[in-house]
């Protein structure tokens, strides 16, 4: 009867381990799945105050390398058009340029933290890659219905000397096919600052993509949607895509 | 002569179903100088366009109107300390304290031009511009000492430049480097300025070397500018050391002419800089320049050193200065910022706040102050104050 009930642990054991994925590897799934190798796509960026005031920004992206380097450029509104950031190292360089003055400016680690163009997301939040899977720490909290979705809530630690863009980050990870749903930010003093919701997944040439992203500041009580208005995964860069000659075009 | 780009290039620029864009700029200022006020401004409006007739060629032009009002005649005097321009003008026999016609006027006359025309031809491995276009070098923010064909204003430094007559090459090595040469042609190859670059990307560093050889001109007050052959070579470098962006620029400079520089055959100029973003967002930049060039003692100071300055042929009047710019988005679509000088040599200097209103989308409003500190015959001490109120709106 003991060793039956001892197998029967066993294999339950077994089972829900096959079945439940490790902290860790829903984060290498879900990196996996939010780099493509590369991506064009065209989007618009709505600003919303806390007092009501609207702005729009429209801009083409690229993005290669499975996001480590990557290309914006601003094509509305008229006073900001060309401006242009290029983010390599998985932004831990950026360049940014100017149309109005033809200047090319290289941008320390600490503008990562401002924000673009006055909008909820910076440029650390734009760059892409493996953040997630080596600057933090993850650990399961608990499976709940997110948006109707069964989804994990994974729970990322900064690792202090890996110089992580947020101290702590709620994840809520669909199930069904491994794509993030919800991101909560925290800074030092366990304050959420910052929320994102990904919502209108889309399946585009096998790969869900988030047609629409909102980035609420909690503090500030501003937001901004960004929406996808064509997205391909198909666009393969050309040699010396990412460079500042590219980046003045 | 000069204008053989603008022939050239625009009826390219018709033919090529091209993008018009710009914006429209109104400012009025006013000005105290001792017990004088000037009361100035201007309209401008700037077009720009552009046409990519293939995905080769990249024509573009802007073609700028700007109408000032108030005062349009100024003159210079005004600007200049009474000790160092005195010895020029006799003195009025009535009066010990005036002189005959001290006047040294310059008019500000409406202009109508294509500030940049423009085509690059990009091929494969080689970016070539012909024509008028903006040449922007150097790190520095306030003052670029490699720079041999712009000059900034302190009180506003990130303004667009006006375009420069050339032929430029920028030739990619590899990802991370480039070499690009910029000639701005003269009747004779020898006065043709000349000015190469080398920039090389070494890890979360980006330098740049760079070799200039061009004929300046310095103002004079009786007759016309003269002339002085010059070459440069310059490096600058910009990166991060403990956490702050960290940007050097200088250049060393020969000429063989050293009359318009007090004797000087070789002299030196540099900058340091230093940024830095808060988590709050607040942004703050500092800069020091020193100009070799530039003079040490207050009492050294000449006519021909404050006519080079005014004119912005020389990069600075005297040898130390600082530079400080501060900016936070305090509340939704305002920015409060501050620009503040000083020069180290004759204590003076100037604090500017400025209010800047993203009012609509593609719409701002500034209103930008100076105050300015020092003795009366000092380079800033010399102007009160002054109010600058600005709308832009782009389209």
């Amino acid at each position: 009867m003991k060793v039956k009930l001892f197998v029967l642990i066993l294999v339950g054991v077994s089972i829900l381990s096959a079945q439940t994925p490790t902290a860790e590897e829903i984060v290498d799934r879900v990196t996996a799945i939010m780099s493509p190798e590369n991506s064009y796509s065209k989007g618009s960026q709505t600003i919303i105050t806390s007092s009501g005031k609207e702005r729009v920004f429209e801009f083409e992206s690229w993005a290669a390398e499975k996001g480590k380097s990557s290309m914006t450029r601003y094509t509305k509104p008229a006073a900001i058009r060309g401006q242009a950031f290029l983010m390599l190292n998985n932004a831990d360089d950026i360049w940014s340029y100017f149309p109005r003055t033809k200047r090319v400016r290289k941008l320390a680690s600490h503008a990562k933290k401002q924000k673009m163009q006055g909008s909820d997301f910076t440029y650390e939040d734009m760059g892409g890659g493996d953040v997630f899977q080596k600057k933090f720490k993850s650990t399961i909290l608990s499976e709940e219905t997110k948006d109707g979705d069964l989804a994990w809530k994974i729970q990322m630690i900064g690792i202090p000397d890996k110089d992580p863009p947020h101290p702590k980050i709620i994840m809520w990870v669909r199930q069904s096919d491994y794509y993030p749903v919800a991101l909560d930010y925290y800074d030092g003093k366990d304050f959420n600052t910052k929320s994102l919701v990904l919502s209108d997944i889309q399946v585009i040439e096998s790969f869900p993509t988030a047609m629409t992203m909102v980035m609420t500041d909690n503090k500030e009580r501003s937001s901004t949607t960004m929406k996808t208005l064509e997205i391909t995964y198909a666009w393969k860069p050309t040699k010396g895509f990412f460079s500042e000659r590219n980046l003045k075009k | 002569m000069k204008h053989w780009g603008t022939l050239l290039l625009l009826p390219g620029l018709l033919l090529a179903q091209p993008e018009f864009f710009g914006y429209f700029e109104s400012e009025a200022s006013t000005l105290q100088i001792g017990t004088s006020n000037y009361n100035y401004g201007f309209n401008k409006f700037r077009l720009d366009v552009e046409a990519r007739p293939n995905d080769h060629i990249l024509i573009g032009a802007n073609l700028t109107a700007q109408q000032y009002w108030g005062q349009t005649t100024w003159n210079m005097l005004d600007f200049i300390p009474e000790e160092i321009w005195s010895p020029y003008f006799f003195p009025d026999p009535l009066s010990s304290s005036s002189y005959f016609d001290p006047t040294f006027p310059i008019t500000i006359p409406d202009t109508l031009f294509l500030d940049n025309v423009y085509m690059k031809v990009s091929l494969s491995n080689l970016d070539i511009t012909i024509g008028r276009q903006q040449i922007s070098n150097g790190v520095g923010y306030a003052w670029n000492p490699t720079d041999i064909f712009n000059f900034k204003s302190l009180l506003d430094p990130s303004y667009e430049q006006t375009g420069i007559e050339g032929l430029r090459f920028d030739y990619p090595l590899a990802y991370t480097a480039s070499v690009s040469v910029f000639i701005q042609p003269e009747q004779e190859w020898e006065r043709s300025a000349k000015q190469g670059w080398l920039k090389v990307n070494l890890g979360s560093f980006d330098l740049e070397l760079t070799k200039a050889s061009h004929i300046w001109g310095h103002p004079t007050f009786f007759s016309g500018p003269y002339l002085q052959r010059r070459s440069l070579l310059g490096a600058s470098v910009v990166g991060e050391i403990l956490g702050f962006g960290t940007w050097f620029e200088g250049s060393s400079f020969q000429t063989d002419d050293p009359l318009a520089t007090g004797g000087d055959e070789e002299w030196q100029e540099y900058l340091v800089g230093l940024d830095y973003t808060f988590e709050n967002s607040l942004y703050i930049l500092g800069e020091y320049l020193h100009n070799d060039l530039g003079v040490a003692k207050k009492s050294d100071l000449t006519l021909w050193d404050y006519l080079g300055a005014l004119d912005g042929s020389s990069h600075s009047l005297m040898q130390d200065y600082a530079f400080f710019y501060a900016m936070h988005p305090t509340f939704d679509y305002v920015t409060l910022s501050a620009i503040a000088f000083a020069n180290f040599n004759d204590n003076s200097g100037a604090f500017s706040p400025i209010v800047d209103w993203n009012i609509f989308q593609d719409t701002n409003l500034s209103l930008q102050g100076s105050f300015f500190w020092g003795d009366d015959n000092t380079e800033f001490g010399l102007q009160d104050w002054g109010l600058i109120l600005n709308a832009t709106s782009s389209f």
